[in-house]
C-alpha cells in the first residue's frame, strides 16, 4: 500500500497545475463549511457564556397561573345537526368562545404562597427556593418625599449588587435595619450635580404601603396593576369586581405598613459588564429602594392582603442546568406559570443549529461543485495515463490496485485540499473574531468577551476528513473505468 | 516438462460485426529453458500468442498452460497475480512509465507486490547494476538513450525472478550495435535458466540467438525451423 501511495503522489505531482486547480474547490468548499460551522459554534457559545454566569441556568423564575385542566381542552367542541360546513365552524367558534370565557370563571388560581413553594421546595432536582419581594411604598427622607416607589428585596450574602454602589456602602448585615437607594431616585429629588449624596446617605427612611380607599384597582397586588391600566374607571370596577373571583382575593382592605431604616448606599443603574441575573433583574430593573430580602419579607407579609395572594413570584435553584426544564415543567404542571432560561437557551441552541445546518448544507454546494471538478480530473488523468495503466497491469497489478492508485489521488487531493481549507479558516477567524466582536459589541447590550468563531475539535477532523471522503467518492467511477482498461490495447495506446 | 503446452488455441476479435481470426487453431509446446522466436509479418497472430502466454488477453477456445496452471480458465486477478509471479514483458517501445526514475520503474512490479521500499531501491539497483546501468539509477527515461531505456525495461522485466520472459520485438527501435548489447542480455538470462519467447521479424536475429523459430502467418504456423 505504501509503494501505491507513492505511485498516487508522484501521478499528482506530473499534472500540479491542474490538481491544485482541482484542490482549490475542495479547499474553498472545506474553508467555508469550516467557518459556518464554527460561526454558528460561535454564537452558540456567545449566548451560552453570556447568560450561563449567576447560576441563570439553574433558575427557574415561577408566578402565580391558572391552572390549566388539559381535559378541558377548549378546542374540542362538536356542533350537532345537518348545516353547511361554514355555519358548523361558526358556531364551533362561538362555543369556543363561550366556554373559553365560562372557563376563565371556573379556574382555580395557583399562587406562590408558604405552602405552595412547600411543596415546589421537594419536587426532584429542586435545591432551593426563595420568594422575589417586589413592593411599592411611599418613600420619605427628610424633606425628600415621593409617591409609590417600587423596593426590591435583595440576597445580602450573594453580594451580587456590591459592585454597584456607588457612595456610602453595601448592607452591613441582613437584618441591620439598612436601606440602598437608587441614583435615578436622587436624580429626580434633585441632585443633579457632582456625586454628593450626603443629604441621604447616612439619614433615617421610612417606607410606607399605600392605601387608596378611592381607586380599589392601586390596592391590587403589584403584578396585577400592569393589567389595570389604560382601563376606563367602568372598565376598572368591573375588573375589580373580577379580580377576588379570578385571584381568589378576599375583599379585604389592607392594612398600612410604615417602618424606618437607615440609608447607608447609592446604588448605579446597571451597566453593560454587571454580572447578568436574567429572572431576578427582569423584576428588580425598575426598582428605586434595595432592601434585604429578609425585611422586604417580614414588611410584605404584614399586609393582610399579601399573605393571602401570596409573593408576586419566587426564584427555584435546580441542582444541573440540564434539568432546569424538566423542572420548569413540573412547576406549570402544579398550576404555576414558569419561566426558565436553561429552556430559552435550549430553544436558542436549536433553532441556531438548524439555522446552522440549513446554511452548512447549502454551503456545502461548494464541495458538490469541487467533486465535479475531481471527477473531469480524474477522467481526463485516467485518460492520459491510458498506456501507463497497461504497464502497470502488465508488472501484475490488480484492477484493485489500479483501481487505488486513482482513489488514493483522489483523496490525497481532497484531504489536502481539505488540511488547507481548515488552515485558511483557522487563519480568517482571527480577523474575523475582532470584527464580529466589534459588530456585537456595537448591536448587543451585554458584551461578549469570548470568540465568534469557535472550531470544535471535531470539526477540525470532520472538515478534512469529509473534503477526502468526497473526492474519493467522486474518483470511484474515473478509477473503475481505470480498472477495466484492457491491458493490451492500453499498451498500443499513443 | 514442457513450460508452455497450448493446444487448438484460438483467439477471435469481433471488429465491427467482422471477426477477425487472429489465432486460429495452434499447438506449441516450450520446454523449460528454451529461447523460441516468433517470426512473421505484422498481423500473423505472432503478438496475440504473446499476449496469450503472457496473460494480457484470454483464448477465445483451445487450452493453454503454462507452469503446469491453466490460463484459459483464471479470472482476472488471477491473471494479474501470473504475470506479477511467472511473466517478464519486454516491448518494442520499452514502456517505461516516463515520470518514473530507472529505479522506480525497475522496482515497479515490486510495488504491486507489497515489498517495502528500501527492498525494492536494493533490489532494483542489483538488477540496474546486471545491465550495466547503475549509475543511471537516478535518471528518468527521457535522459536515457533507446538502448539504455531498453536495459532499464529488461531490468524490469527481471525484477520478479519470471519463469517466463517475452519479449515484443525489443530491438525493433534500436541500431545495430544497441541490438546486440540487448541480445547480449537476453542471452544473458537465457543462460542463466530463463525460458525466452521473442517475436521478431528479422529471420537473421532469430537465427542467430533463438534455438528454434516458428513461423507465422495468418494465425497459424508455416514452419518449425531448428537452430
Amino acid at each position: 500500500m505504501k509503494g501505491i501511495l507513492g505511485l498516487a503522489f508522484e501521478g499528482l505531482l506530473r499534472k500540479k497545475g491542474r490538481n491544485l486547480l482541482t484542490m482549490s474547490g475542495v479547499l474553498i468548499g472545506v474553508f467555508a463549511l469550516t467557518m459556518i460551522v464554527s460561526l454558528g459554534e460561535g454564537l452558540a457559545h456567545a449566548v451560552t457564556d453570556t447568560v450561563s454566569g449567576q447560576d441563570n441556568l439553574r433558575q427557574v423564575g415561577v408566578t402565580g397561573g391558572f391552572g390549566i385542566e388539559l381535559s378541558n381542552d377548549p378546542f374540542d367542541v362538536s356542533i350537532e345537526g345537518e348545516m353547511p360546513d361554514d355555519r358548523r365552524e361558526r358556531l364551533r367558534r362561538a362555543a369556543v368562545n363561550r366556554r373559553q370565557i365560562r372557563q376563565w370563571y371556573g379556574r382555580r388560581v395557583t399562587q406562590v404562597t408558604e405552602e405552595t413553594m412547600a411543596t415546589l421546595a421537594t419536587l426532584p432536582h429542586v435545591e432551593s427556593i426563595s420568594p422575589v419581594i417586589v413592593e411599592r411604598y411611599e418613600v420619605k427622607v427628610g424633606e425628600f418625599e415621593s409617591g409609590p416607589k417600587l423596593s426590591f428585596g435583595v440576597d445580602v450574602a450573594q453580594r451580587r449588587y456590591e459592585g454597584r454602589i456607588i457612595a456610602g456602602s453595601y448592607f452591613s448585615a441582613p437584618d441591620a435595619g439598612e436601606v440602598i437607594l437608587h441614583e435615578y431616585l436622587l436624580y429626580k429629588w434633585g441632585m443633579l450635580e457632582g456625586d454628593d449624596y450626603s443629604g441621604v446617605l447616612g439619614k433615617k427612611i421610612s417606607l410606607k404601603s399605600i392605601i387608596n380607599e378611592q381607586d380599589p384597582a392601586a390596592n391590587a397586588p403589584p403584578q396585577m396593576q400592569g393589567f389595570m391600566e389604560g382601563l376606563t374607571p367602568e372598565e376598572r370596577e368591573a375588573a375589580m369586581k373580577l379580580l377576588p373571583r379570578l385571584m381568589g382575593m378576599a375583599q379585604q382592605t389592607r392594612k398600612p405598613v410604615e417602618r424606618e431604616f437607615t440609608v447607608v448606599g447609592v446604588m448605579r443603574e446597571t451597566i453593560p459588564g454587571d454580572p447578568l441575573n436574567i429572572i431576578e433583574d427582569g423584576q428588580s430593573v425598575q426598582a428605586d429602594v434595595f432592601l434585604p430580602l429578609e425585611t422586604a419579607r417580614a414588611m410584605f407579609e404584614e399586609s393582610a392582603v399579601n399573605a393571602q395572594l401570596g409573593y408576586p413570584a419566587a426564584v427555584v435553584i435546580v441542582d444541573s442546568p440540564d434539568n432546569a426544564p424538566g423542572v420548569e415543567q413540573a412547576v406549570r404542571d402544579k398550576g404555576f406559570t414558569a419561566f426558565s432560561v436553561a429552556s430559552v437557551l435550549k430553544q436558542v441552541e436549536t433553532m441556531l443549529t438548524v439555522i446552522t445546518v440549513i446554511i452548512a448544507f447549502l454551503t456545502g454546494i461548494a464541495l458538490i461543485v469541487s467533486t465535479l471538478g475531481i471527477v473531469n480530473t480524474m477522467i481526463t488523468s485516467v485518460l492520459e495515463r491510458t498506456r501507463e495503466i497497461g504497464i502497470f497491469k502488465a508488472v501484475g497489478a490488480t484492477n484493485a490496485q489500479v483501481m487505488a492508485v486513482f482513489l488514493t489521488e483522489s483523496a490525497m487531493i481532497g484531504l489536502v485540499g481539505g488540511l488547507l481549507g481548515l488552515g485558511l479558516a483557522v487563519l480568517a477567524m482571527l480577523p474575523g473574531d475582532a470584527i464580529g466582536g466589534a459588530m456585537i459589541a456595537e448591536r448587543a447590550a451585554i458584551p461578549y468577551r469570548g470568540n465568534v468563531f469557535v472550531l470544535p475539535m471535531w470539526l477540525a477532523v470532520a472538515g478534512p476528513a469529509l473534503g477526502a471522503v468526497t473526492a474519493v467518492l467522486a474518483a470511484i467511477v474515473p478509477a473503475r473505468r481505470a480498472a477495466r482498461i484492457d491491458p493490451v490495447k492500453a499498451l498500443r495506446h499513443d | 516438462m514442457a513450460l508452455v503446452e497450448a493446444t487448438r488455441l484460438w483467439r477471435e476479435y469481433h471488429l465491427g460485426g467482422e471477426v477477425v481470426e487472429a489465432l486460429r487453431g495452434i499447438d506449441l509446446n516450450i520446454e523449460q529453458g528454451e529461447f523460441v522466436a516468433l517470426l512473421g509479418r505484422s498481423g500473423s497472430g505472432k503478438s496475440t500468442l504473446l499476449n496469450l502466454l503472457g496473460g494480457l488477453d484470454r483464448p477465445s477456445r483451445g487450452s493453454i498452460r503454462v507452469n503446469g496452471v491453466e490460463l484459459a480458465e483464471m479470472s482476472k486477478t488471477e491473471l494479474s497475480l501470473y504475470r506479477r509471479t511467472t511473466v517478464g514483458f519486454i516491448f518494442q517501445s520499452f514502456n517505461l512509465v516516463t515520470s518514473l526514475r530507472a529505479w522506480e520503474n525497475v522496482a515497479l512490479p515490486l510495488v504491486f507486490q507489497g515489498i517495502g521500499r528500501f527492498e525494492r531501491r536494493k533490489r532494483a539497483h542489483g538488477l540496474l547494476e546486471r545491465v550495466g546501468l547503475g549509475k543511471r539509477a537516478n535518471h528518468v527515461p527521457s535522459e536515457m538513450s533507446g538502448g539504455e531505456q531498453q536495459r532499464v525495461a529488461i531490468a524490469r522485466a527481471l525484477v520478479n525472478d519470471p519463469k517466463l520472459l517475452l519479449c515484443d520485438e525489443p530491438t525493433g527501435n534500436l541500431d545495430t550495435a544497441t541490438s546486440e548489447q540487448i541480445m547480449a542480455l537476453l542471452d544473458e538470462s537465457h543462460r542463466a535458466g530463463t525460458t525466452l519467447v521473442m517475436v521478431t521479424h528479422d529471420p537473421e536475429l532469430a537465427e542467430k540467438h533463438t534455438q528454434r523459430t516458428l513461423k507465422m502467418a495468418d494465425g497459424q504456423f508455416l514452419t518449425e525451423v531448428a537452430a
